[in-house]
């Protein structure tokens, strides 16, 4: 097998591996700017340099020359190469900063270069802490800068469009913006003008940066010179947490991470998936954080005599949502959710069996014409394919409304959705049936016709999983906790150095962040219990673990299969029969 | 150059600029689009004909803005916003209105030391204008440029992307100002080298309008 000897160690490989990209996937570190493995590799930041050299052949037999100790002669490059460029070959030797002093000295310089007129803006700039510029100066930069002139101005917090700020100070021009515009969304809406110092990226004259995908520029940028319009200056890297999760505004299922400071969700980046969103992530899924810290519930309420919802415990509100099922019994019915996890919808199914009712199926939430056959679907809920996975297909209106209207239904339980913004039926449709709801936000329109509602965790706070329109179920982990939990038990969450080291007491600790509110997959036990059924399921793991073993169209879903990264379930057969499994 | 590292402000250009050319005027015609797609069918994707069209287009049009851009690259077939970085890549390209003749001086490092800004100083006076600068009867821009590869014949400066002019004197620059007023063309000038003027009359080139024998180059009197 051929093989190429990088610092000394001999590393096999196939095919015609770049490498820059073969020393990466081996855990040894260059420093790049410029260099994306999805995108074209224009080898304009100079700073991946390497030595390389080759074994020199004789040129009439062909045969590798040997020194007399039986080594091969290496000839090395007349320059240094770039290693981004450079496409391994057999036999190769190549030299990093780690053995080429040459190497360090001419990345040093490099590095000296590119922050020649780079502004200081370090302490106010969002990108610092996990800006490659700035490690890779400190690791590979020099001490300081010897020029001692004034550094060029060029505009600074220039709105591209709605949603990325330019600071053209800072850039390097590495071109990664320019390149995803032009390669991989293909909106052609940037482009590096001027030239020598005085170029940077922009849009040209008349054009505003609206597509969108525009804020994957953000994380592309090496520096801080993209930033986002919603996130600049709202919190340091350093002061947030990180949780792997799933974006719930369409059904692509993009992996993200949410990123959490004093129990609030700030911001939403991708996380690379390739079977899934590759690197990227549409604007759509990165700006419904929102939803997760405002206008949320203060807890459960039960509607009193005096017609209005009243706030009330944990324990009445479960025992008043038992009541209405147990007087409607077989006449109760329920209602799936698109946004709810397979777990939460599973349970609903139990619920729904065991008193005997009839489960109307999930609210379908289409947008048709909103797809583009990437990252975005007509679908804008996450788990739609989940809820079909489960038997479940979507409530027709008609036949929930002629039923309403002929008074054959005596409750409704609705999971985490809203059927009254959605149209499937109005306040004077549902007349005195009683509805027990789970739901996120306070704006839930079925609240005021509401008998019972039970404030449920969202995708940022709960566990479970979900099921993408190609069908790889990935699972979510939460980013937020609720109240009554604290960060550091909960063992999945991710801690910022403030959930290591702040206390309840701190002058930065909100203790309003925390919602009052529960995971359906605790709601739905609960509230059956108090009804006599034992809906105990020891977790949402082992909730899945069921699903996996009992449906064939969830089979090998368990959590430790799917792991971050998710896994592709079998095709879904078509006429499978609704089972209440 | 000399401004920008006492003062090295980058300027954003004008996000939403109002045109200056009407939807009538902004067409090529059935001549030109021909001459385009001979140029396209050159290359092997349409990007190789992306500067020649530019200069097709400054020819006619006068100058750049993001108008004439927006027809090139749809001339073209391709992103505009590519179309507009090659634009704004070249000064040789005029993003904004200049006067019929643009009087490029050179004032890098050679010109610099024989008298390139004598030159630049006696054309600002002579025009009653800065560098930079056009004149109000839209005649005459004057631009302070980098090395144009003439030094050999320095001062020198260059008229309107075209003909060079060597070997500057005040008295040159009277002449050729008037030669340019009158609308008189501006010959290409073959310039001699010493060692060829035995041998081939001076002139290496057999299609030069004009020879000019190579002098002793003069030293500057400005030290600015």
């Amino acid at each position: 097998m051929p093989h190429v000897i990088i610092d000394g160690h001999i590393y096999e490989f196939e095919g015609k591996p770049g490498l820059l990209q073969f020393c990466l996937d081996h855990g040894i570190e260059l420093p790049h700017f410029c260099y994306h493995p999805s995108m074209s590799v224009p080898a304009n930041c100079r700073q991946c340099l390497v030595d390389v050299g080759a074994p020199v052949r004789d040129r009439a037999s062909g045969e590798i020359q040997t020194h007399e100790d039986g080594n091969p002669v290496i000839r090395y490059f007349p320059k240094l190469q770039t290693s981004c460029s450079h496409v391994i070959a057999d036999g190769q030797v190549v030299h990093t900063a780690r053995t080429s002093k040459k190497v360090a000295r001419a990345q040093q310089d490099t590095l000296e270069f590119l922050l020649i007129n780079h502004p200081l803006d370090c302490p106010i700039c969002d990108q610092a802490g996990h800006c490659p510029l700035q490690i890779q100066a400190y690791k590979y930069g020099p001490e300081g800068s010897r020029f001692e002139f004034q550094k060029v101005h060029k505009p600074k917090k220039v709105k591209l469009g709605p949603r990325v700020v330019l600071d053209a100070e800072r850039c390097i021009n590495c071109t990664r913006c320019t390149r995803f515009t032009d390669e991989i969304s293909k909106s052609h809406q940037l482009t590096i003008i001027e030239r020598s110092v005085k170029n940077y990226p922009i849009t040209p004259p008349g054009v505003t940066f609206d597509e969108p995908y525009s804020m994957n520029v953000i994380d592309l940028c090496p520096v801080g010179a993209l930033t986002s319009a919603d996130f600049r200056f709202q919190a340091r890297i350093w002061e947030l947490a990180s949780a792997p999760s799933i974006a719930p505004a369409n059904a692509k299922g993009s992996n993200c991470y949410l990123w959490t400071r004093d129990n609030l969700v700030l911001r939403i980046t991708p996380r690379h998936n390739p079977n899934v969103n590759e690197y990227w992530l549409p604007d759509e899924d990165r700006l419904v954080y929102h939803r997760f810290n405002a206008n949320r519930p203060l807890g459960p309420q039960v509607r009193g005599a005096g017609g209005t919802l009243c706030e009330a415990t944990w324990d009445d509100a479960f025992r008043a949502a038992a009541d209405v099922l147990a007087k409607a019994g077989e006449r109760t019915v329920f209602i799936a959710s698109a946004f709810a996890t397979v777990e939460d919808n599973w349970l609903l199914l139990q619920l729904a069996q065991s008193l005997g009712a009839e489960i109307a199926g999930y609210i379908e939430h289409i947008e048709p014409g909103h797809g583009d056959g990437w990252l975005r679907t007509d679908d804008r809920t996450p788990n739609s394919e989940g809820c079909r996975r489960l038997g479940l297909m979507p409530v027709d209106a008609v036949v929930l409304r002629a039923r309403l209207a002929a008074g054959a239904i005596g409750a409704l339980y609705v999971l985490e959705d809203d059927p009254i913004a959605a149209g499937l039926c109005s306040v004077e449709d549902l007349g005195d049936v009683p509805v027990v709801l789970h739901y996120y936000n306070t704006t839930n329109e079925t609240l005021h016709a509401a008998q019972v509602v039970l404030p449920a965790a969202m995708v940022a706070e709960t566990i479970g999983t979900f099921v993408n329109e190609d069908g790889h179920a990935q699972r979510v982990v939460p980013a937020k906790a609720i109240r009554d939990t604290n960060r550091t038990l909960m063992m999945q969450m991710g801690l910022s150095r403030a959930d290591r080291h702040g206390t309840p007491f701190d002058r930065w600790h909100n203790e309003a962040h925390y919602v009052n509110c529960k995971p359906s997959w605790e709601l739905l036990p609960e509230v059956a219990r108090r009804l006599g059924v034992d809906l105990q399921h020891g977790g949402p793991r082992r909730i899945m673990r069921k699903i996996s073993e009992k449906l064939p169209a969830f089979e090998g879903a368990t959590y430790e299969v799917m792991g971050l990264q998710g896994v592709l379930l079998p095709e879904r057969v078509a006429e499978e029969a609704p089972e209440n499994a | 150059m000399a401004d920008f590292i006492k003062n090295p402000v980058v300027d954003l250009p004008d996000p939403d600029p109002a045109p200056h050319f009407s939807e009538e005027e902004l067409v090529f015609t059935a001549n030109e689009k021909a001459e385009i797609a001979r140029r396209i069918a050159q290359y092997p994707t349409s990007d190789g004909a992306v500067m020649w069209t530019l200069w097709l287009a400054q020819d006619k049009f006068g100058f750049l803005p993001p108008e004439v851009l927006r027809l090139v690259a749809q001339e073209l077939e391709r992103p505009y916003a590519q179309v507009y970085g090659v634009a704004t890549f070249y000064t040789q390209y005029y993003k904004e209105k200049k006067g019929t003749h643009v009087l490029d001086v050179c004032t890098c490092f050679s010109c610099q030391f024989c008298g390139g800004y004598d030159i630049l100083d006696y054309l600002e006076r002579k025009l009653g204008i800065k560098r930079g600068q056009t004149t109000p009867c839209e005649r005459f821009t004057l631009q302070e440029v980098e090395c144009l590869g003439a030094c050999g014949s320095a001062p020198m400066l260059q008229v309107s992307n075209g003909p060079y002019a060597h070997n500057l004197t005040p008295e040159k620059i009277d002449v050729l100002l008037a030669t340019l007023e009158n609308g008189e063309p501006l010959p290409f000038v073959s310039l001699t080298l010493p060692q060829d003027e035995d041998q081939m009359q001076g002139n290496r080139r057999s299609d030069a309008e004009a020879v000019e024998a190579y002098q002793v180059p003069p030293v500057a009197k400005l030290t600015s």
